[in-house]
């Protein structure tokens, strides 16, 4: 049938959902994220200038941590909301049109006196 | 041997994408002062007209939408998105809208499956 698939290596595994340790756990997640923002953002204070670009590196550093845990065949997105305190009212919602069964979010909300962060992560699986 | 090829339904059109979420926003807090007790239902009420719009495009795509509100006091607001998908296939939509008491932020993440 000649040459066909990306690698060698990769042989078809006919699995269409994940096992039960490679599920993306919430719990797993939120774990990860609580401690990426405990680690990033302890005593950070809220300046305009550096904002944008914390912002951003904090998206891809949770996203790069949760790809070394290994969630194979997850499509991730990871959001990042990042806002300066001051007595404002703030709410935020999200839905997902997705498999419940393979799929999963998690978020985690960190405080500190100037700032409050965000981050919502989702997992979706790839048939 | 039929050939099947990804046709043009199958992909993310962020500009009709765009056109929804500015509908839904428009339909929940068009004309509305920035009001602590509606603001939940505001937000639910937002993201579930988008999402139940995107679902009727009939696409093969799963969607994650998420919308923030928030008061408008001369606080700064920042949001990133970082994702690990497929870019050819996959895409996001993110649309800012404002009045004279909030602002509200809607990302629409469509993820082909």
């Amino acid at each position: 049938m000649g040459e066909l698939g990306p690698d060698e290596g990769a042989e078809n595994t006919y699995s269409l959902r994940p096992g039960l340790q490679h599920r993306f756990k919430s719990s797993t997640v939120k774990e990860c994220i609580r401690a990426i923002l405990k680690e990033k953002l302890a005593n950070v204070q809220y300046i305009p200038e550096e904002m944008p670009e914390l912002t951003k590196s904090l998206s891809e550093t949770i996203k790069d941590r949760l790809k070394e845990e290994g969630f194979d065949r997850y499509k991730m997105v990871v959001q990042v909301v990042i806002g300066e305190q001051r007595g404002e009212g703030v709410n935020m919602a999200a839905r997902c049109f997705w498999d419940a069964d393979t799929d999963s979010c998690a978020h985690h909300v960190f405080m500190n006196d100037s700032l409050f962060c965000v981050v919502a992560a989702f997992g979706c699986f790839y048939y | 041997m039929d050939e099947f090829q990804t046709g043009e339904e199958a992909s993310f059109l962020v500009d009709e994408v765009s056109s929804i979420i500015k509908e839904a926003i428009e339909g929940a807090i068009g004309g509305n002062a920035y009001q602590h007790s509606k603001v939940n239902q505001w937000t639910t009420s937002v993201v579930e007209q988008t999402l139940s719009q995107l679902t009727k495009l009939g696409k093969p795509f799963k969607y994650i939408v998420t919308c923030v509100i928030m008061q408008k006091n001369g606080a700064g607001l920042h949001t990133a998105s970082s994702c690990f998908w497929d870019n050819s296939s996959d895409g996001t939509c993110t649309v800012r809208w404002e009045n004279k008491t909030m602002y509200c932020i809607v990302s629409a993440f469509g993820l082909a499956i």
